[in-house]
């Protein structure tokens, strides 16, 4: 046999292990059921997308997956050890990165909270800082404050704090809502080059079926009231995708019509 | 500065040299009794003679020391109880109540509790300083705690940040806006009840000084005290104000 084949069989064997899974996950809230028998399998290096109409429990199953909230009934593993709270081989981005950012700390003192939790000697930080920031296409803001940023800056420097992690898995959730399209457009090529160099495995949240398809090697579609899977899609699209090239691709647009409706029936 | 800061600098400096120059007036024409009333530049003689006779520096070392001891006392119990009780809801819901009865309190009531307890000493003067000033800085102080936005916990969470970390960095950082400006209000809170417990204890100090001054129908040296007293809070409130501007820099750059 072949290196390459050897290679290729050694990736298929790790894609069909599951790295994150949760199995009849249940999560009620003050009495609301949010989250209902949720069967589903993350496989190492992925790129899982989910989806859903508002009040699916989309950002919940990312919570429950991040360790930060445990399911009321049925369990969240990773790696087959079940999830009690966050681990460092995890990060999490947030939407609200305005919120997530600490507004006292420049970009460089952000990064920095990360390698101050991860215990790295002071006198490495500040060149893994600027990695880091050049990493994201920050370099030199390292002095300046969150607030002197635009969202677009703000959200490559919380990834950065999140690389920061040396994270085996990256969960979004949604963090390009709050973005203008085009800043948005350039996000999602950057957070796909990330990812792809260093095979993370990705859970990735939206509620924008063309953001889905375009980043996903698989795409879920949640159920709302309460949360279940109700569709699963692979995509099978050539990478690395170009904004322009996939989004016409005729693949593109089968799986944008067949997720289109059944977000459509979901809502009814 | 721009045109029209200086302008309105200018201004409000013209406005103060206008009170001297009424009150110089007053004086001059003897509208009160010179007895009570000395016109700034008797005021003024009387603060430069005290200063080098070397009595007033004194008094107002005295005078400092009562307020900076106090206050600085206030702060780190205010700091301290104020996260205690911030930065836990259960302790805010079973302590809040008794803040509530407590806090309206005047001070004033308190000090011939601590002078019977403590007699008219020096740990007494600081009781009732402390005691008057750690008010504003806990209650800021817990509002600050209170207030830290939750995205930051669960950031830090995920982070896997010590207790100790999330305190030092993620909730005193964030309520440091708050604790910075109740040390400030606090401030002259330590200055009032300075100058009350020298009064009353006679203790040394420039509350001392304007009692006697005022007994001996001294108006100038009575003057001259009061002065440097609103100099006092008025300096040490500027100071204190660089202070937080140079820590919460970060604030300006959000402007």
């Amino acid at each position: 046999m072949s290196v390459v084949a050897r290679i290729i069989e050694a990736r298929a064997a790790r894609r069909q292990k599951t790295l994150i899974a949760f199995n009849a996950a249940t999560l009620r809230l003050g009495g609301k059921t949010i989250i209902e028998n949720l069967d589903l399998e993350v496989r190492p290096g992925e790129f899982l997308c989910i989806v859903g109409a508002s009040g699916c429990g989309k950002t919940t199953a990312l919570r429950l997956a991040a360790g930060l909230y445990r399911p009321t009934s049925g369990a969240v593993t990773f790696d087959g050890e079940e999830i009690t709270e966050p681990r460092r081989e995890v990060a999490i981005v947030f939407q609200d990165y305005g919120k997530a950012l600490l507004p006292w700390r420049t970009a460089a003192g952000n990064i920095s909270l990360a390698l101050e939790a991860s215990r790295v000697p002071a006198r490495e930080r500040s060149a893994r800082i600027e990695a880091l920031l050049r990493k994201v296409g920050l370099p030199g803001h390292a002095d300046k404050y969150p607030t002197e940023m635009s969202g677009g800056m703000q959200q490559r420097l919380q990834i950065a704090r999140c690389l920061a992690q040396e994270p085996t898995t990256l969960l979004m959730d949604e963090p390009f809502g709050a973005l203008d399209a085009m800043t948005r457009q350039g996000l999602q090529d950057e957070v796909l080059s990330l990812t792809q160099a260093s095979q993370t495995t990705v859970v990735f949240v939206t509620h924008d079926l063309d953001e889905a398809i375009y980043l996903g090697d698989r795409v879920v579609g949640l159920l709302p009231h309460p949360g279940r899977i109700g569709i699963e899609l692979d995509v099978d699209l050539p990478r690395p995708r170009d904004q322009l090239a996939t989004r016409e691709h005729p693949e593109f647009l089968r799986l944008r019509r067949q997720l289109f409706d059944f977000i459509k029936a979901s809502e009814h | 500065m721009n045109r029209a800061a200086i302008l309105w600098r200018v201004a409000s400096i013209l406005v103060a040299a206008g009170f001297i120059a009424a009150w110089q007036l007053i004086a001059n024409l003897h509208l009160v009794s010179p007895v009570f009333l000395p016109g700034p530049d008797r005021a003024w003689a009387a603060l430069v003679r005290g200063f080098s006779s070397g009595d007033l520096a004194s008094k107002l070392f005295g005078t400092l020391e009562h307020m900076a001891y106090g206050w600085l006392a206030a702060s780190i119990a205010g700091i301290a109880l104020g996260a205690l009780i911030g930065s836990s809801r259960m302790m805010r819901a079973y302590v809040a109540p008794s803040l509530e009865f407590l806090r309206p309190l005047p001070v004033s009531a308190i000090i011939p509790v601590a002078i019977a307890m403590l007699g008219l000493t020096q740990g007494m003067a600081l009781f009732v300083i402390a005691f008057g000033a750690i008010w504003p800085i806990m209650l800021a102080t817990i509002h600050g705690f209170a207030a830290v936005e939750p995205r930051l916990y669960e950031v830090a969470r995920s982070l896997q940040m010590s207790r100790a970390a999330i305190i030092g960095k993620i909730a005193l950082p964030s309520a440091l806006p708050d604790i910075l400006a109740g040390m400030r209000l606090s401030l002259t809170v330590a200055l009032i009840l300075s100058v009350v417990c020298e009064i009353l204890a006679g203790l040394d100090g420039l509350g001392q000084w304007v009692l006697l001054s005022a007994r001996a129908f001294r108006s100038a040296d009575l003057f001259a005290g009061v002065i440097l007293l609103g100099a006092t809070g008025y300096l040490t409130s500027i100071a204190v104000s660089l202070v937080e501007q140079r820590l919460l820099a970060w604030q300006a750059a959000a402007r």
